[in-house]
C-alpha cells in the first residue's frame, strides 16, 4: 500500500499512467515497493515532459519535475548508493538521447535495475 | 588577482542604454574580489561605456543630445558605398553611430571596495548601444585583492568547469553558457563554508557536493524559465530561448540527475536525503507558484509558502548538506539550516524590493510584468488607501501603461519599506542562529555574516 504523502500533488497521475505503470515494474521484479514507485515516477516524468517525443506545457513539465524530485527523495530514503547512481544514469541516457534528436526508453534500464537489486 | 571574463548582453533598439550596474556588483561578487578595479572595455566601434544616472526623460535627453551632434539623417562619407573599398554584403549604413561613439568613451575604470563598485547614489554603469539592435560584448578585467573566501570560490569555479568538460556537446554547451554568465553562487559557497564546521572537513568532497548543488540549482533555472518564458538570464539567452524548450527539458532533466548523483557517489545518505527533500520542496512550491498567479498577487501566508520552496529550501539545504558532510553535530546542522532559511528568504525579499528602484539593472516593474509573487506588491494590495486600486490594476494581465501607476502606488503605500523591514529583520535573525554557534564556527563565522549582511545591503 502506497503512502498518501508519496502521491500528494500527483493523485491524478494514478490514473492516466502511473498506477499502470507502478503495476508493470511490481509484476517484473520483486524489488521493494518504495523503488518500484520510483521507477514509475520517473518513466511518468518522462513521459509527461513528452522527453524526446515533443514539448511539454508548463504544467505537466512542473508536474513531471515534482515526480523527478519524488522518486529522488524515494531512493535517498530507500535504495543502496549503487541504486541511486544506476537510476541518475539512467535519467541522465535519456536526456542525452533527446538532446541529440532521439528517444530512449527507460523502461528497459529501469527494470534492469530493480531486478538487480531485488 | 587577475580575472578576465565577457560580459553579453543583447541590446533593444538602435540607440539604447543598457544598465549594467547589477550584473557588474554580481560579477564583483562572485569574482571574490574585495578591494581593486574593474576594467570595462567595448569590443565594438558602436557601442559605447558611460556613467550616468538612470532617469528615462535624462536617456531621453542623452538620445537626442547625440542626435543633434551626429545626426542620422546627414550624409556620412562611410555611408558612401560607391566609393568605399571593403565592403560586405550587409554591410550597415551606419556613419552616424561611429561618429556618436567618437563623442563617447569605449572603456570605463570602476573602483571596488569591500567586495562592492564604489558608486553615487546617482550613479549607474551603462553600455551604450549607437547602432543597434544587437548581440554585444564587453571584456572585463578584475584586479586587486581578493577575500578570503575567494580559494572556495576558486574552487567552486574549477570544479563547475571540470564537471561540466566531460559532458555531452548538446547538453553541456548550454550549461556551459549558464554558469559561465555569472550569478551569486550563494548556495555553493554555503557548502564550502559550512563544510567547514564539523571535523571531517574535505576540501574535494565539499568541491563536489557545492558543484553539484550548483547543477542542481541551474537545472531548476533552465525549466523555470521555458515555464516564465524568459528570454535572457544574466544576459545570456536561456536554454529555452536559444535551443527551443525541447534542449532546455533535457538539459534541466540531464543535470538534476547528474547532480543527484554526484551527491549520491559522496556516500553520506544524510546529504542525499537532504538535497532530495530540498528538491521536492522546489519543485512543489513551484506548482504553487504557477497556481497563485491566477489569483495574483496573493498574500504574505502565500507568498511565504512559495519563497520557503523556491528560494530558501535549496539554500537551507546547502547550509544543512555542507555541515552534515563534515560530521557536524545535530544542534549544528539545525542552526545552520534555520540560518540559510532565514537569508534565503530575506535574499528574496531584498529582490522583490530591488524590483521597485530606479537603479536595479532591470525594466521598472519587472515582477509586476511577469505576475511573479511579490512582498511589497502585497503589502500595497492590502493598504488602507491604495489597495484597492492595486488589486483592480492586478486583477488582470497588466497592460503596460498601467505598470508606472501600479509602482507609485506600492512606493507610495509605504509597502517597500515595509518589505525592506522586514527582509533586514530576517537577516538580523539569521546572525542570531550564528551566535549561538559560538566557537564552532572558527573561521568561517565573519563570512557567514557577512553572506547573511550582503542579501540585504542592496536595500537603501
Amino acid at each position: 500500500m502506497i503512502a498518501n504523502r508519496e502521491l500528494e500533488g500527483i493523485e491524478f497521475l494514478w490514473e492516466t499512467g502511473l498506477g499502470e505503470r507502478f503495476d508493470a515494474y511490481r509484476s517484473e521484479t520483486a524489488a521493494p515497493e518504495p523503488l518500484v514507485l520510483a521507477a514509475a515516477l520517473v518513466e511518468t516524468a518522462l513521459v509527461e515532459q513528452r522527453l524526446g517525443a515533443g514539448v511539454a506545457d508548463p504544467a505537466p513539465l512542473l508536474v513531471a519535475d515534482l515526480c523527478l524530485a519524488r522518486s529522488s527523495r524515494l531512493l535517498a530514503e530507500s535504495a543502496s548508493q549503487p541504486v541511486q547512481v544506476e537510476f541518475a544514469r539512467a535519467v541522465e541516457a535519456a536526456a542525452t538521447a533527446a538532446a541529440e534528436g532521439g528517444a530512449l526508453p527507460i523502461r528497459p534500464r529501469l527494470l534492469a535495475i530493480l531486478r538487480a537489486a531485488s | 588577482m587577475i580575472k578576465t571574463s565577457r560580459l553579453r548582453f543583447e541590446t533593444g533598439g538602435s540607440t539604447d542604454f543598457v544598465d549594467l550596474t547589477a550584473r557588474l556588483q554580481e560579477i564583483v561578487a562572485a569574482s571574490g574580489l574585495r578591494e581593486g578595479r574593474v576594467h570595462l572595455q567595448s569590443l565594438h566601434t558602436t557601442l559605447a561605456v558611460t556613467i550616468n544616472e538612470n532617469e528615462p526623460l535624462l536617456l531621453a535627453d542623452f538620445e537626442a543630445l547625440l542626435e543633434r551632434l551626429a545626426p542620422r539623417s546627414v550624409a556620412y562619407q562611410h555611408d558612401d558605398f560607391a566609393n568605399r573599398v571593403g565592403i560586405l554584403p550587409d554591410e550597415p549604413v551606419n556613419g552616424h553611430a561611429h561618429c556618436r561613439q567618437l563623442l563617447l568613451q569605449p572603456s570605463a575604470t570602476l573602483l571596488v571596495e569591500d567586495g562592492r563598485l564604489v558608486l553615487g547614489r546617482w550613479q549607474s554603469v551603462f553600455a551604450v548601444e549607437l547602432d543597434g539592435p544587437r548581440h554585444r560584448e564587453l571584456a572585463l578585467q578584475l584586479e586587486g585583492e581578493a577575500g578570503a573566501s575567494d580559494r572556495n570560490r576558486d574552487q567552486i569555479r574549477l570544479e563547475l568547469a571540470r564537471q561540466l568538460m566531460a559532458d555531452p556537446e548538446p547538453i553541456g554547451a548550454p550549461m556551459r553558457r549558464l554558469v559561465e554568465s555569472g550569478g551569486k553562487r550563494l548556495r555553493p559557497l554555503l557548502v564550502m563554508l559550512t563544510a567547514h564546521v564539523g571535523p571531517r572537513f574535505d576540501s574535494l568532497r565539499a568541491g563536489v557536493l557545492a558543484a553539484a548543488v550548483e547543477l542542481i540549482h541551474n537545472a531548476t533555472l533552465v525549466h523555470d524559465d521555458y515555464v516564465d518564458e524568459s528570454p535572457v538570464r544574466h544576459g545570456a539567452a536561456t536554454v529555452a530561448a536559444a535551443e527551443g524548450p525541447e534542449r532546455a527539458i533535457a538539459v534541466g532533466d540531464y543535470y538534476f540527475a547528474k547532480g543527484t548523483r554526484l551527491i549520491a557517489e559522496l556516500g553520506e545518505p544524510a546529504v542525499s536525503l537532504t538535497i532530495a527533500r530540498a528538491m521536492e520542496a522546489i519543485c512543489r512550491s513551484q506548482i504553487d507558484d504557477l497556481a497563485l498567479r491566477g489569483r495574483y498577487p496573493g498574500d504574505r501566508e502565500g507568498y511565504l509558502q512559495v519563497v520557503q520552496g523556491k528560494t530558501a529550501a535549496l539554500i537551507a539545504a546547502s547550509c544543512v548538506a555542507g555541515a552534515q558532510l563534515a560530521g557536524a553535530g545535530d544542534h549544528t546542522v539545525a542552526r545552520l539550516g534555520r540560518y540559510g532559511e532565514l537569508i534565503g528568504i530575506a535574499f528574496q525579499m531584498a529582490d522583490d524590493v530591488v524590483d521597485f528602484s530606479d537603479h536595479s539593472g532591470k525594466p521598472l516593474g519587472q515582477d509586476i510584468r511577469m505576475r511573479t509573487v511579490s512582498l511589497p506588491l502585497i503589502y500595497a494590495s492590502e493598504d488602507r488607501v491604495a489597495g484597492a486600486e492595486v488589486r483592480r490594476l492586478l486583477a488582470a494581465e497588466p497592460r503596460e501603461e498601467d505598470i508606472p501607476r501600479v509602482v507609485d502606488l506600492v512606493r507610495s503605500s509605504g509597502a517597500v519599506e515595509r518589505a525592506s523591514g522586514e527582509a533586514r529583520r530576517l537577516a538580523g535573525q539569521a546572525v542570531a542562529e550564528l551566535e549561538a554557534l559560538d566557537g564552532e564556527l572558527d573561521g568561517v563565522r565573519s563570512h557567514l555574516v557577512q553572506l547573511a549582511t550582503s542579501a540585504v545591503d542592496r536595500l537603501v
